[in-house]
């Protein structure tokens, strides 16, 4: 299989090629937010990418943790986006915490939202009979 | 091959892909290939203060494989086009 450049890909043809060397937004599956600059990617989307940090934000807190050289496999990617470097990349309003504040943050939230499916569950019951 | 042919006449057009993890994102489809992995610019959440992290986000990649809905504009479709090269694929198929 030859390395196909970017001259190969005809005009509407879907590359990652002009994000290389990018600072990028990576959604994956789990929910989580990896930022990193991509170095590397394939035709299955496995991307490498540099300096990658993983980015949890609970309402207006938000923790940078820093992962190092990581390469994503391509059936866990949801998304691949282009950050612009010259806006601002959270609300100005957001608070930076540490590892174990967010995880208490993302504990809350997560307890908060089964409560919430607990009370759908309550209220099927009732209308059913 | 047909819907990677016809999202390639969409190219240009505004539309809203929503996915799987039921994130909605409007955009300018810029491109598409056989995976039917998408490209927008101009990218916009659509209920973007649930989603803080696409901020700062103006164009991104979306892998096929985790689209449900591409809503797409109610002028952006021939159907009577769209019918023929039906018919024609499902003969050829």
């Amino acid at each position: 299989m030859s390395w196909a450049g970017p001259d190969n890909f005809p005009a509407t043809s879907t590359s990652l090629a002009d994000n290389l060397d990018k600072k990028l937004l990576v959604i994956l599956r789990d929910g989580r937010r990896i930022i990193g600059i991509l170095r590397s990617f394939d035709q299955f989307a496995n991307v490498v990418l540099e300096g990658a940090v993983e980015r949890s934000i609970v309402e207006e807190l938000y923790c940078d943790l820093p992962l190092g050289l990581y390469i994503i496999r391509g059936e866990n990617v949801v998304l691949i986006g282009e950050l612009d470097l010259e806006k601002e990349e959270l609300p100005a309003f957001m608070v930076a915490v540490t590892h174990a504040e967010i995880k208490q943050a993302q504990k809350v939230e997560k307890d908060g939202e089964e409560h919430n499916k607990v009370d759908h569950k309550v209220q099927n019951v009732t209308t059913n009979k | 091959m047909l819907f990677f042919s016809y999202f390639k006449e969409l190219v240009g057009k505004e539309v809203i892909v929503e996915l799987k993890n039921d994130l909605a994102i409007k955009g300018i489809l810029h491109s598409v290939d056989q995976y039917l992995n998408i490209k927008l610019e101009n990218t916009q959440v659509v209920d973007d203060t649930k989603y803080p992290h696409m901020l700062s986000v103006k164009n991104c990649f979306i892998r096929g494989s985790v689209v449900r809905y591409v809503q797409l504009p109610p002028d952006g479709v021939d159907v009577d086009i769209l019918h023929d090269a039906t018919r024609r694929e499902a003969r050829g198929g």
